[in-house]
């Protein structure tokens, strides 16, 4: 009587076993239906047809000028920059003086950037601008980054974060930008300010005063990057990608 | 412990089922569609400027030149002294063009800004001598000076700027 009791108990197991197992297969199947299903819907019987579906892309343009891209076309990424080769970064400040021009303090320079939407759906994008300056290879963290006066326009489509700093700007566009579209421009100006040239060492070589400035020869650095996110349940996708309230921030 | 005996199995079974399960969920909720570009540019500060003079005596004047020996643009002043009390020197703009002028402080201003390797125009120091002078010589020395130019907003250069820069400035 004991084995036989011990017996069904086991198969009783094995029966709960074996239905949960089956259970979990379905599940998994069901899951890859539904891809399955989703592709089946481009396809007709009669013809076949490219379908553009998903295709995120964004453009980073400088006085109306591609700067640099990263469009998703054709199962693949699509990146080309006013570098060339296999650079992945543009290059901004190509065309800021004219040949032999050296660069003069507190004159404004033209520095009109904005973004286009080189995809094929809609998207929300984001702007990070980064001010530094460095000098023999290294940042010069006694140079305010303020003097790198970059002017930031158009701050009713811009919203700034409020936790900006010196360093770092990050802009948001407000609103979705469509397919093709371009977004009004963030900056427009880029001045050097005068300040740069205060500190200064005064050096007698003869009958020569030689006045030394310290920040002779220091580059400053503008580094600006721009990142897309899909629409499609944005609210999501923004804190996923860009760690921020979408709502909060009055974007959406 | 019994019951872990007893459905061992099935617990782990049912657990490896949802693990599974929960990372396709997982997959597909973070599959955002995104994209980036960057870019970056740089361009170096050059601040050091340099001038030479130019000189010719010519019937007891100086005719002042200053050359701008740097690739900057720059701002130049001129301050003319003499070591002794017998003699006196008139500084005048030469061509009066109003390009030199004076300041008011000892120095003469040249007014434009001086681009790279260009010279002033000329700016003349007329030396003066009693009528019974009978010193064998005399100093006049000529002091030359340049700031870097700065501009002001509307891309015009401006000696008031440049002179705050240099921390010389006035309000």
């Amino acid at each position: 009587m004991g084995r036989k009791r011990t017996s069904k108990r086991a198969s009783r197991n094995h029966y709960v076993t074996y239905v949960l197992f089956v259970l979990a297969g379905i599940m998994l199947l069901g899951s890859a239906v539904g891809s399955t299903r989703a592709a089946l819907t481009y396809r007709s019987d009669n013809y076949m047809r490219e379908i553009s579906v998903s295709q995120i892309g964004v453009t980073l343009l400088e006085n109306g000028k591609v700067v640099s891209s990263r469009d998703y076309d054709k199962d693949e990424w699509k990146i080309s920059t006013n570098r060339g080769g296999a650079y992945t970064s543009g290059a901004l400040f190509q065309n800021l003086l004219k040949k032999d021009e050296s660069l003069v303090l507190n004159k404004k320079y033209d520095e009109n950037l904005a973004v286009r939407n080189s995809g094929t759906i809609d998207e929300y994008v984001r702007v990070r601008i980064y001010k530094y300056w460095m000098q023999g290879g290294k940042k010069i963290t006694t140079l305010s980054p303020d003097l790198i006066d970059l002017n930031l326009v158009n701050g009713d489509t811009w919203i700034s974060n409020p936790d900006n700093t010196r360093e770092c700007t990050e802009l948001y566009h407000k609103g979705i930008l469509a397919s093709g579209a371009e977004t009004k421009t963030f900056t427009d100006t880029v001045r050097i300010s005068g300040k740069v040239a205060a500190e200064a060492q005064i050096l007698q070589e003869g009958n020569v005063v030689k006045t030394v400035y310290k920040y002779d020869g220091a580059e400053f650095h503008v580094d600006v990057e721009v990142d897309a996110v899909q629409t499609h349940n944005a609210q999501d996708a923004i804190k996923s990608a860009w760690g921020v309230d979408a709502s909060a921030l009055g974007i959406l | 412990m019994k019951i872990v005996k007893k459905y061992g199995k099935v617990i782990g079974m049912s657990a490896a089922a949802l693990a599974m399960t929960a990372a396709l969920t997982i997959e597909s909720s973070m599959a955002y569609f995104t994209t980036y570009v960057s870019a970056g540019g740089s361009e170096v500060i050059h601040l050091g400027t340099q001038t030479k003079i130019h000189e010719e005596v010519e019937n007891m004047v100086k005719h002042i030149r200053i050359e701008n020996t740097s690739d900057n643009d720059c701002f130049v002043r001129v301050k003319v002294m003499w070591g002794t009390t017998f003699l006196d020197v008139k500084v005048t703009d030469a061509d009066g063009s109003g390009n030199w002028y004076d300041g008011g402080d000892g120095y003469w201003y040249y007014k434009p800004v001086l681009r790279a390797r260009e010279l002033t125009s000329v700016l003349d120091a007329k030396i003066e001598l009693p009528e019974n002078f009978d010193k064998d010589s005399f100093d006049v020395i000529v002091f030359h000076e340049c700031i870097p130019a700065v501009y002001d907003d509307n891309g015009n250069p401006d000696w008031k700027l440049s002179l705050n820069a240099v921390g010389e400035g006035v309000d």
